[in-house]
């Protein structure tokens, strides 16, 4: 009799301990996803114009995933504790449907970020930056937020296109409508500027001497917090759902061996 | 007096027997990367084509002409009958189609002190460099539609089309043409490709998606069948000690009575 209490005792505690991790983590994957939709990066509107922004979604899930998460370990230690069949039979029925949306978010994450392809940004860039005839509002809304975003992309990281500015070369594009090659065989952000905004030389720029325009392409600084994004919302909640099935196991075994 | 006249010999035999193996040139590739262009060719100036041809204390000026390849079988001539170099504009010719026109003209190039390309990192010195060393045809895309422009136009280019260029060196008194080059090679503009065509389809799916959704999926399975396992036997379990219960109740009645009976 003694034994089996020990390990009733030893099962509680590693119950606890499994609920307090899960709690933290909870709370860890909520700041984390309100850091990512909060978008440093300033790159939404970009996906937003793709119709593709399920990677925020998923981060929008993880925020609310996360609280409950923390409610819910709070709720297990109490049952856990108190050895009741009732609460812990709540709290194992309400942390799988947790952990059905968990789950549904971490694969929304990991599998749309596979469709953030550079010919989908190079296909979005030509057909919407400083497109003139928008058709409706949503049109208009889409192609400020793609003008406003590539335009401070191109200045801040110093870069050019998706490529290379070879890409405004090579497409022609809702850009090329408006712009003539001979005056803008790229947009002006893809010059070097000086302090005040302006390019240091406009010849050189056309031209395309080096040293006076930005030879080299933007995806790596689209590509990078969008990576950092969807790999931590899915994988840091991947992680906490491989934890979360050994603690809800341990709930389930130890629920059957407590009696009413 | 001798020399000043030797010299002037010179240089009329120079221009009877003019060096005309010499081409435009597009200029240098690791200086001007985007040439050509949709619409612009970036040409070399010519350094030095000329210089058998220049006599001291009179003043030349340089034409450039341009026309479009399909044109040299119908009219590659610069000049008319006179010697004097053709006044054809773009509109005349259609761009280039019917014949040369005049793109530009300007000063002969300084062959002893030609500009230095590495100059070209200084920020003061560039603008000056790149006009000294090459000239844009087809820069100005404005003067076609601006009635009061009275200068050689230079309009843009048209995609996708080979043209050729010649330089000709002109006395700048008299209007005759001294000398003239080769036409050049030809030289294409670029073409450009719809966006429509770009591919964006993602191809295979990556690594991570397909462990992390076998994995969860599979996670999901054993969590919802161990579930159903320990509520079933809870449920078994419960009915069964129901079960017993009433068997011992029964059987502790039972024997309470006998001890009655065989007490009676």
């Amino acid at each position: 009799m003694a034994k089996s209490d020990d390990g009733i005792h030893i099962l509680q505690g590693l119950l606890v301990f499994g609920n307090v991790v899960i709690g933290t983590c909870g709370i860890a994957l909520t700041a984390e996803c309100i850091f990512f939709v909060s978008d440093p990066h300033g790159l939404y509107p970009l996906l937003e114009a793709t119709e593709n922004d399920d990677i925020y979604a998923a981060a929008w899930i993880g925020i609310f995933v996360g609280f409950a998460l923390f409610a819910l370990s709070i709720l297990g230690i109490v049952g856990v504790i108190k050895s009741n069949r009732t609460l812990l039979l709540v709290y194992i029925i309400l942390m799988l449907i947790t952990y059905a949306f968990e789950m549904a978010s971490c694969i929304t994450a990991v599998t749309h970020r596979d469709f953030l392809t550079p010919n989908l940004f190079l296909k979005q860039m030509l057909e919407r930056y400083q497109k003139s005839e928008t058709v409706n509002n949503n049109d208009k809304w889409m192609t400020e937020g793609v003008t406003k975003t590539w335009d401070k992309l191109m200045l801040q990281n110093q870069c050019c296109g998706v490529l290379g500015p070879s890409d405004w070369q090579e497409y022609t594009s809702a850009f090329r409508i408006m712009h003539s090659d001979a005056d803008f065989p790229w947009p002006r952000n893809c010059c070097v500027m000086d302090a005040r905004g302006s390019p240091v030389n406009l010849d050189g720029c056309k031209l395309g001497v080096p040293g006076y325009y930005n030879s080299n392409g933007c995806y790596d600084a689209i590509s990078g917090p969008m990576n950092t994004h969807a790999w931590g919302v899915a994988w840091f909640g991947f992680a906490i759902l491989c934890w979360t099935f050994c603690v809800l196991l341990g709930t389930m075994f130890y629920w059957s061996r407590i009696e009413y | 007096m001798c020399s000043h006249w030797v010299v002037l010999v010179f240089c009329c035999l120079g221009q009877l027997c003019a060096d005309q193996s010499l081409k435009p040139q597009v200029a240098a590739p690791q200086l001007a990367t985007n040439n050509p262009t949709l619409t612009t060719v970036a040409l070399e100036k010519p350094f030095c084509m000329f210089d058998s041809s220049l006599c001291p204390n009179k003043s030349y000026i340089i034409y450039l002409y341009a026309m479009k390849e399909s044109a040299s079988a119908i009219s590659s001539l610069v000049t008319d009958n006179s010697s004097k170099p053709l006044d054809s504009t773009f509109q005349q010719t259609s761009g280039g189609q019917l014949g040369p026109y005049k793109a530009a003209l300007f000063n002969v190039p300084n062959c002893a002190s030609p500009p230095k390309l590495a100059d070209v990192g200084d920020v003061n010195k560039v603008s000056d460099v790149l006009k000294q060393y090459l000239f844009r045809v087809g820069d100005d895309g404005t003067c076609l539609y601006d009635p009061n422009f009275l200068a050689v136009c230079n309009p843009p280019l048209a995609p996708d089309t080979t043209y050729r260029f010649k330089y000709v060196l002109l006395d700048s008194t008299e209007g005759i043409m001294k000398d003239q080059t080769l036409w050049s090679d030809p030289i294409k503009t670029r073409r450009v490709k719809l966006p429509l065509k770009i591919d964006t389809w993602p191809g295979r799916r990556s690594g991570d998606m397909i462990v992390i959704t076998s994995i969860l999926s599979v996670l999901v399975f054993l969590l919802l069948a161990g579930f159903l396992a320990f509520v079933s036997s809870a449920v078994m379990g419960s009915e069964g000690s129901s079960a017993e219960t009433r068997c011992v109740s029964q059987t502790i009645e039972q024997s309470e009575q006998r001890p009655h009976l065989s007490s009676e």
